[in-house]
C-alpha cells in the first residue's frame, strides 16, 4: 500500500510540473451573440459605463500618450463611458498569448489594440464581435480606405469585419547620409543596387583587420520575416509559393549577406533592440524599421539618418505592419466600446496617437495634415504604401512567425540548409 | 465513540488541502492527460476530437523531439550535475570560519533569489556578441581576438546557457548541503582524528554518508526542476538559433503557445513518465526506510 502512494505521491509531484493545463471545451465552443439589441444600449447610452481596454506600447513616453488619450476621451465624451486602459508588454507577440488566454478564461478586456496575424485564432474561437454593422452605420467610415477594412475582413477568414483599423507601420530602410558619403554612394535605386550597397558600407575603420561597420543590420529573430519578404519579392518571388527559383534566389541573397559578413555576426538572434542598438551605435550602416522607432533615431543623430522606400528589383514588396482595436464578444456594452474605438481610428485618438509614436494613420483627414506631408520618413512610408503588404494570414501564421521562421532560417545562415531546403520547409510549415 | 472522533479528526483536517491539491493539480493532470489523446489545437477548434494515440505516434516521427529530448538529457546531466559539484564545494567553504563568511553566505544567495527572467535577460547582455561584458572581458585578456556571438551560434549557444543554469543552481545545493553539514556532530570528526584519519578519509567516511539524504532529495528536486525550467532559455534565446537550445519543455512551451495543446500536452506525458522514473524509486525507497 505504502508503495502505491509512494508511486501516486511522486506522479503527482512530477505531474504537477509538466502539466499542461488548458480550457476547458465549454468555453471553447461558447456561442456568441451577433445580434446584440443596439437598441436597448441605446437607451442605456447615457448610464455610466466602463470599458476596460488593453494595449502595448514600445516605451514610457508611448505609454504616457495613450493614457493621455483615455483621459481627454473620458472626459469628453457625451456618453459617459469610462475607459481603464491597461497596458501590458508586446514581448516579440507575446501579447496575443496572454490575451487569448485571458479571453478563453473569461477575464479579458471589452476592448484591445491588436495584429492582424492573431485575428483567426480569436474568430475560429468566436471571441470577437462582429463590427459589420458598427460601421455600416458610422459616420464617419468612408474617412478609412476601403481597402483596409477588406484587409480586416480577409484578415479574419470570414465574411465579416471583426478588426477595427487604426493604423500602420510601413517598413522601409534607416540610412546614415555621412556614410553613404564616406563611401561615395548614391541611395539605391534597385534591389541590385541596395545589395552592393550593403557590401560597399561594410569597413575596417581603424585598420585593425576587423569589421567595425556593417552594411546592413538584419534581423535574424522573430520578426525578420517582415524585411526577409523584401528580399524574396526583390528576386520576383512570393509567399505563396516559396519554393518557386525567383523565391529561392532571395532566400540565398538573405544568406549571402551574413555568410559575406555585410551583417553583424550576431544577426541570428537580432531582434527590434539589437538592430536598433546597432544603427544607433554606429555599428551598422542601414536597417530596416518603421516609423515607430523614427523619433529616437532624430533624437541620437539629428540630421545624420534619413530614409528610402525598399528599392524595386524583379518585384517590389514591404511589409505593412498594423495595428487595429478589436472589440470583444463578452463586452457588455458594445455600442459604448465601438465609440471608443472609433475615437481612436478617426477621432482626436488617432492624430495624437500618430503623431507621437510616427505611426502611418488611417484617417485620410489625418493623413492630410502637414504634419505627415513634410516628415522624410513619413514620405517613405507613404511611398511604400502602394507596394505594402501582409503575410498570408493562416492560423498557422503565429507559430511559423515565431518559431519556425527564425529557427529554419538560422539554420540556413549557418549554412546547416540551403536555400531551397529552407524555402521548402518555410512553405510547408505555412501551409501546412 | 471517544476513539472513533480521534480517527476522524486527521482526516478533516487533512480535507481542505487535499480537496485544493486535487481542484488544482489533479484535474489539470487529468485534463493534460485526455487532451493528450485529442486533436486538441485551439486553431481549428471545429477539429477538437478523440484520435487515440496519433499524438504520440506523431511523437515518435518528430526530429524535433528526439532532439530536443537528447538535449534534455545533457541539459540536466550537466545542468544538475556540475551545480552539484560546485555547490558541495561552496558548502564545504561556508562550513569553515573565516572573516566575513556571514556576508559571503549571503551574497552567494543571490543567484538563486533572482528570478530566471531577469536571470536569462541579464546573461542574454553577458553573451553579447556586439556590446556583452564578456566578450569585452576576453578582449581585455587577449584570450579572443574579436567577439563571440555566443547566444547566435548554435556550436556555443547551448553551452552558454547551461553555464547560466550552473550558476543560478549552485546556492541552491550550497545552501541544502549546508544545512546539512552543520547537522553533522563533530564528535564524530574529534574521534576520526584521534584515529588519524585523512581529510579525504573524513569526506568519504563520515561527511558524504552523513549528507546521504539530503544529496538524494536536493539532486531529485534539482533533476525535476531543471528538466521543466523554460524562463531561462526562453529569455535567453527562445529555443535557437537553428533550435539548438530546444529543450523539451521548452518544445512543450513552444507547441502550447501556438494553441496546439494536444501535442504539447502528449509530450508532457512522455516527460513526466521519463522524470516519474527518477521520482519513484527514491519516494519508494524513502518510505521503505521510514517503515524499518
Amino acid at each position: 500500500m505504502k508503495k502505491v502512494l509512494a508511486a501516486l505521491l511522486a506522479g503527482g509531484l512530477v505531474l504537477s510540473t509538466v502539466g499542461c493545463g488548458g480550457s476547458s471545451k465549454s468555453e471553447v465552443v461558447a456561442t456568441p451573440d451577433q445580434s446584440a439589441p443596439v437598441a436597448a444600449a441605446e437607451e442605456n447610452k447615457k448610464e455610466p459605463v466602463t470599458i476596460k481596454h488593453w494595449y502595448w506600447a514600445d516605451n514610457t513616453e508611448y505609454s504616457a500618450v495613450m493614457q493621455d488619450i483615455v483621459k481627454k476621451f473620458n472626459e469628453t465624451n457625451e456618453s459617459g463611458i469610462t475607459v481603464v486602459a491597461e497596458e501590458y508588454p508586446w514581448d516579440g507577440g507575446g501579447y496575443s498569448n496572454t490575451l487569448f488566454s485571458a479571453a478563453m478564461g473569461g477575464g479579458g478586456p471589452d476592448t484591445a489594440s491588436w495584429k492582424l496575424t492573431s485575428t483567426p485564432l480569436f474568430t475560429a474561437n468566436n471571441l470577437l464581435a462582429n463590427l459589420d454593422d458598427y460601421i455600416a452605420n458610422w459616420d464617419q467610415k468612408d474617412d478609412i480606405d476601403q481597402n483596409l477594412y477588406d484587409i480586416m475582413k480577409q484578415a479574419g477568414g470570414t465574411e465579416n469585419i471583426h478588426v477595427m483599423p487604426w493604423n500602420t507601420q510601413i517598413l522601409y530602410v534607416y540610412y546614415r547620409p555621412s556614410m553613404f558619403e564616406e563611401v561615395g554612394i548614391e541611395v539605391p535605386k534597385t534591389y541590385e543596387e541596395f545589395l552592393t550597397a550593403c557590401e560597399k558600407l561594410t569597413r575596417d575603420t581603424d585598420g585593425d583587420g576587423k569589421t567595425d561597420v556593417y552594411g546592413f543590420g538584419m534581423r535574424g529573430a522573430k520578426g525578420g520575416q517582415e524585411p526577409w519578404g523584401s528580399f524574396i519579392h526583390g528576386r520576383g518571388g512570393n509567399f505563396e509559393d516559396m519554393t518557386s527559383p525567383e523565391s529561392v534566389a532571395g532566400m540565398q541573397d538573405f544568406i549571402d549577406l551574413y555568410q559575406k559578413g555585410y551583417v553583424p555576426p550576431t544577426a541570428p538572434t537580432d531582434g527590434f533592440n539589437e538592430i536598433i542598438a546597432n544603427f544607433k551605435s554606429g555599428r551598422t550602416a542601414m536597417t530596416i524599421h518603421h516609423t515607430g522607432s523614427s523619433a529616437g533615431m532624430i533624437e541620437t543623430f539629428g540630421e545624420d539618418v534619413s530614409a528610402f522606400p525598399f528599392p524595386a528589383g524583379k518585384g517590389q514588396w514591404t511589409s505593412m505592419g498594423d495595428t487595429e482595436n478589436v472589440i470583444f464578444e463578452s463586452c457588455k456594452n458594445k455600442d459604448a466600446a465601438f465609440e471608443w474605438v472609433a475615437y481612436l481610428a478617426t477621432g482626436e485618438g488617432q492624430k495624437i496617437w500618430c503623431e507621437a509614436t510616427g505611426n502611418v494613420p488611417v484617417s485620410k483627414t489625418v493623413q492630410a495634415l502637414d504634419f505627415y506631408q513634410n516628415n522624410k520618413f513619413m514620405k517613405a512610408s507613404i511611398e511604400g504604401m502602394s507596394y505594402a503588404g501582409i503575410l498570408p494570414i493562416l492560423d498557422t501564421t503565429t507559430e511559423w512567425i515565431s518559431v519556425t521562421w527564425p529557427n529554419t532560417v538560422g539554420f540556413a545562415l549557418t549554412g546547416e540548409m540551403t536555400a531551397e531546403e529552407t524555402m521548402k520547409v518555410l512553405q510547408e510549415e505555412l501551409y501546412k | 465513540m471517544q476513539e472513533k472522533k480521534a480517527s476522524i479528526w486527521p482526516y478533516l483536517l487533512i480535507a481542505p488541502a487535499l480537496i485544493i491539491v486535487i481542484a488544482v493539480v489533479f484535474i489539470p493532470v487529468l485534463q493534460a492527460i485526455l487532451m493528450s489523446f485529442q486533436s486538441y489545437d485551439l486553431r481549428r477548434p471545429n477539429n477538437i476530437a478523440f484520435i487515440g494515440f496519433e499524438n504520440y505516434i506523431g511523437l515518435f516521427n518528430d526530429k524535433l523531439f528526439w532532439k530536443s529530448l537528447f538535449r534534455t538529457f545533457i541539459w540536466v546531466g550537466f545542468g544538475v550535475g556540475l551545480q552539484f559539484i560546485f555547490g558541495f564545494v561552496l558548502a564545504l567553504i561556508l562550513n569553515q570560519s573565516f572573516r566575513g563568511r556571514g556576508i559571503v553566505r549571503a551574497v552567494s544567495l543571490i543567484p538563486w533569489v533572482t528570478p530566471g527572467v531577469l536571470i536569462g535577460l541579464m546573461w542574454r547582455w553577458i553573451y553579447d556578441g556586439n556590446y556583452g561584458v564578456l566578450n569585452d572581458i576576453l578582449m581585455r585578456l587577449h584570450i579572443i581576438n574579436d567577439n563571440i556571438p555566443f547566444l547566435s551560434k548554435a556550436s556555443t549557444a547551448f553551452p552558454s546557457v547551461i553555464l547560466t543554469i550552473i550558476w543560478q543552481g549552485i546556492p541552491f545545493f550550497a545552501i541544502m548541503i549546508l544545512a546539512g553539514l552543520q547537522g553533522i556532530s563533530q564528535d564524530m570528526y574529534e574521534a576520526a582524528d584521534i584515529d588519524g584519519a585523512s581529510k579525504m578519509q573524513k569526506l568519504f567516511r563520515i561527511t558524504i554518508p552523513s549528507l546521504k539524504n539530503t544529496l538524494f532529495i536536493t539532486v531529485l528536486l534539482r533533476i525535476i526542476w531543471v528538466a521543466n525550467s523554460v524562463d531561462v532559455i526562453f529569455n535567453m534565446t527562445e529555443g535557437g538559433p537553428s533550435y539548438s537550445t530546444q529543450t523539451l519543455s521548452v518544445y512543450i512551451f513552444n507547441k502550447g503557445m501556438a494553441m496546439d495543446l494536444g501535442y504539447a500536452s502528449a509530450m508532457s506525458l512522455i516527460l513526466t513518465i521519463i522524470l516519474s522514473a527518477v521520482a519513484i524509486p527514491y519516494l519508494i525507497n524513502k518510505f521503505r526506510t521510514e517503515e524499518e
